[in-house]
């Protein structure tokens, strides 16, 4: 075989794919026990308990307790079979069928066909029930059932990432009688697929889950009992773990984490992300239009500083794209470093050689985003550019601001693919085009690397929009964050999901030395 | 006390309670946010949001939204929460009443405690324990429940491990529980109180023990401990009532900032966290269940100072 950088790209993406679904086997792993309650802490309410409508964490973990997909996201971003065993697609990836697991039974043991995964995918992408997946599913056109246990996606252009799309949080399969009849009933109650059927629900204080013992998985979940516990304040969350109140905490700050880290039965998580908060510019916007005067501003950024700062310790640098090794089909571009010379010379270029001034918005919530617009503050003054930050509430940040300001600071969840988080932000037919950056180049790009299923020119497809971002700058992406957690070291079969969204409880459980046994 | 006193009260505390509801009202109007996109999320299509603001009237004047939402409140309903979906009252009347535990029992604590303290502290006046007494309260009102929250965690649960950190579990579930759980939030809420109280209880009585017609009951042989607590206590009780309706006022504030600490669903993480989501239909419901609640316990204060003074009856 002629050895050429296509190839060598190829099997060096096959390698790293193969590293990722199987990681970890190699240790000897010990046999998963039944039963005992887990008990979880989470951060926020879980406000909303109808699937399709979830927009936090705790609500998505809740979801997919009670609820499967047709697919899920496996750690390694691939997806994996849940309600659907199998799929295949047509010769340009725009018709899709995917083979639904027979004998599936609701928690109230009427069966789940293909009618009911149709029902549920006319509902996510109804416009009046305004489903977050509704953008995130891919670019479904039709959806029919061809038999009981087969269903087919008709698409208005190829995409090569629909049964990842389909493993989208709020991607959730409900009864078709429910869509009909008493659609809002899921607000309060819940009748899904998934491994847990509900038992008690107080948006505020603790969500209570039980064993499904008709679950399509003879095998798991291996808990008898999942309890979700609110709790608002991390300090309470910590507090609670160290006295063996809780066995894990989903979410976690740098902070905390140090605290609990070599703590005595308490084991810290922590996985690379996609997360990132990043610096926007409203590219049709004046001194912002001149991609000089952006790259500028890029290189005034020294993102080890940013990492230290912003993440303290706990991320990695960003180069001005929002992809980075946790997305699959990644390859790295030359890192940007703090130029200040080069910076001055692009503003004197652009026709500013004595700097500008410019106010830069960030929401309060979280903080970081206060923390990013203050460093990049201080950073740009050596290049002669005065920032002055401006910080608002979040819902006030969300009606005035957001997608339409000039300078403002966002921040991100890692999505399941590249194209996800592209088709997001980025591309001139984005959800939230947040830069008004539209560049026909780049969205061609993206387009063909969604139209086939070659992991080689995919990857190459992405260096290729990364370059073209890193050289544009829409906007500054200079760090990713870490996500972290901790567990009991009683609680086993979980690590944390480089998402932040997916959990997968199904395979945890207790071993004998967790109170909650026995 | 007369009829035409009580009626006066009454219609004092509604005219009290419709101030409140307009000042509420419009609060939450200037307040910078689209309700709809609030309620739809970023993913609503124009189409959807326009829908549904014509649904809830929020393209109507704001006074007509008002007389909506007023006479909604008249009738018991709140409304529709924007991030539930769910009616507002049931979810907030059942906060409520986990904040109601904390505050009676606050409350019950402080009563037992504070008023022996400030007993012993006028009745030993200058020597140790009321030195003690006075270093207590001083400490007690210098620190905020937010560093006495914190304080407790880290001791108390943290590192000695005798109570559980935080959680609320309802004591109708489980008594013991329940009880452990709430042991510190309640000390924590009490504690401003007890050091108020007492103090208020010690300086009152001590003035009271020296008029004349306290030195009368002694000079008449009356047993000291009758004159205490007969003619000494009973009025230096009085102006503590006061004192301890002002402070309900205080405990619906504290109870926000412990119930955020200690986990626990009252109605006042129900609010901060519907400020956060800008979720104004529990926004404003919840200010107006605070605002008649502080309400209510004064109108009720007034009573009792009329009911135990008989000199009190205003006219």
């Amino acid at each position: 075989m002629p050895f050429n950088r296509r190839a060598f790209l190829g099997s060096t993406v096959a390698a790293t794919a193969l590293a990722a679904v199987f990681p970890r086997v190699s240790l000897a792993q010990p046999t998963p026990e039944a039963g005992g309650t887990l008990r979880v802490a989470v951060d926020q309410a879980v406000s909303v308990l109808h699937p399709l409508l979830t927009r936090v964490n705790p609500e998505y973990l809740t979801a997919e307790l009670l609820y499967s997909g047709l697919t899920r996201l496996g750690r390694d971003m691939l997806a994996e079979p849940d309600l659907a065993l199998s799929w295949e697609g047509n010769e340009d990836l725009s018709v899709w069928t995917f083979n639904i697991r027979p004998d599936v039974t609701f928690h109230d043991g009427t069966p789940c066909t293909a009618d009911d995964v149709v029902a549920s995918f006319q509902a996510i992408l109804n416009p009046d029930l305004s489903s977050p997946a509704r953008n995130n599913v891919g670019p479904i056109d039709k959806v029919e059932a061809v038999d009981a246990t087969t269903v087919r996606f008709t698409l208005t252009s190829p995409y090569a990432d629909l049964p990842v799309a389909l493993a989208y949080n709020n991607a959730r399969i409900i009864p078709a009688s429910v869509i009909a009849g008493d659609f809002d009933s899921l607000r309060s109650t819940a009748n899904g697929t998934g491994p847990f059927r509900l038992v008690s629900y107080e948006p505020d204080r603790m969500v209570v889950v039980e064993k499904n013992p008709d679950y399509y998985d003879p095998a798991r979940p291996y808990l008898d009992r999942v309890e979700l516990h609110v709790f608002p304040d991390f300090g309470a969350q910590v507090s609670s773990l160290m006295a063996g109140d809780i066995d894990m905490i989903s979410t976690l700050g740098p902070n905390d984490f140090l605290r609990l880290d070599g703590q005595d039965g308490i084991d810290v998580l922590r996985s690379e992300s996609g997360q990132f908060c990043n610096v926007n510019f409203g590219t049709d916007i004046a001194p912002f239009d001149d991609p000089r005067v952006r790259r500028a501003l890029a290189l005034t950024v020294d993102r080890d500083a940013m990492v230290d700062f912003m993440t303290e310790g706990f991320g990695t640098k960003g180069n001005d794209t929002p992809l980075n090794s946790s997305y699959p089909f990644f390859k790295p571009l030359t890192q940007r470093e703090q130029n200040i010379a080069e910076a001055k010379a692009l503003l004197a270029e652009a026709g500013l050689p004595d700097g500008f001034e410019a106010e830069l918005v960030a929401s309060d919530r979280p903080a970081i985003r206060t923390q990013l617009a203050v460093a990049l503050r201080e950073m740009a003054k050596e290049a002669g550019i005065t920032i002055n930050v401006i910080t608002m509430p979040h819902a006030t940040y969300l009606d005035q601001v957001w997608t339409k300001g000039a300078f403002y600071v966002g921040f991100y969840n890692m999505q399941p693919t590249p194209d996800g988080i592209l088709k997001l932000l980025f591309t001139s037919d984005a959800a939230w085009n947040e830069t008004r950056w539209n560049n026909s180049d780049f969205d061609a790009l993206v387009n063909r690397a969604r139209s086939t299923l070659d992991t080689a020119e995919r990857t190459d497809l992405y260096t290729q929009a990364q370059a073209m971002m890193n050289d544009e700058v829409p906007s500054i992406i200079p760090a990713f964050f870490d996500v972290l957690g901790a567990k009991r070291t009683w609680m086993q079969g979980y690590d944390i999901h480089p998402r932040a969204s997916v959990f997968r409880l199904d395979h945890a459980w207790l071993d004998a030395s967790a109170p909650t046994k026995g | 006390m007369s009829a035409s006193y009580i009626l006066k009260r009454v219609a004092l505390t509604f005219y009290t309670l419709f101030v409140v509801s307009v000042l509420v009202f419009g609060i939450t109007q200037i307040l910078p946010a689209d309700a709809a996109v609030m309620m739809l999320g970023e993913n609503a299509t124009p189409e959807a949001l326009e829908a549904l603001r014509q649904q809830m009237g929020l393209n109507d004047p704001v006074w007509l939204q008002y007389l909506h939402w007023a006479g909604g409140v008249i009738r018991w309903d709140f409304g529709i929460s924007m991030r539930t979906g769910q009616p507002v009252g049931p979810a907030l009347f059942s906060a409520l009443g986990t904040s109601l535990t904390l505050a009676v029992l606050a409350l019950a604590l402080m009563l037992v405690l504070a008023v022996p303290m400030g007993i012993i502290a006028a009745v030993r006046r200058g020597k140790l324990a009321d030195l003690a007494v006075g270093f207590l309260s001083y400490v007690g009102v210098s620190l905020p429940e937010f560093v006495t929250a914190t304080l407790a965690v880290l001791l108390i649960a943290d590192f000695w491990g005798w109570l559980p950190p935080a959680g609320y579990i309802p004591l109708t579930q489980d008594f013991v529980g329940g009880i452990e759980r709430l042991i510190l939030p309640v000390t924590v809420v009490s504690v401003m109180m007890i050091a108020h109280v007492s103090r208020m209880v010690r300086s009152e009585l001590v003035d009271v023990m020296h008029t004349d017609y306290v030195r009368a009951a002694r000079l008449k042989g009356l047993h000291p401990r009758r004159v205490l607590f007969r003619h000494g206590l009973r009025n230096a009780l009085l102006p503590t009532i006061t004192i301890v309706a002002l402070d309900v006022g205080y405990l619906l504030g504290g109870v926000i900032v412990v119930e955020e600490i200690f986990s626990i669903p009252g109605i006042g993480r129900s609010l901060m966290s519907a400020i956060q989501a800008r979720d104004l239909p529990v926004i404003q419901a919840g200010v107006m269940i605070m605002a008649a609640t502080y309400s209510i316990v004064n109108f009720a204060a007034d009573l009792m100072y009329a009911w135990l003074d008989k000199r009190i009856q205003y006219d």
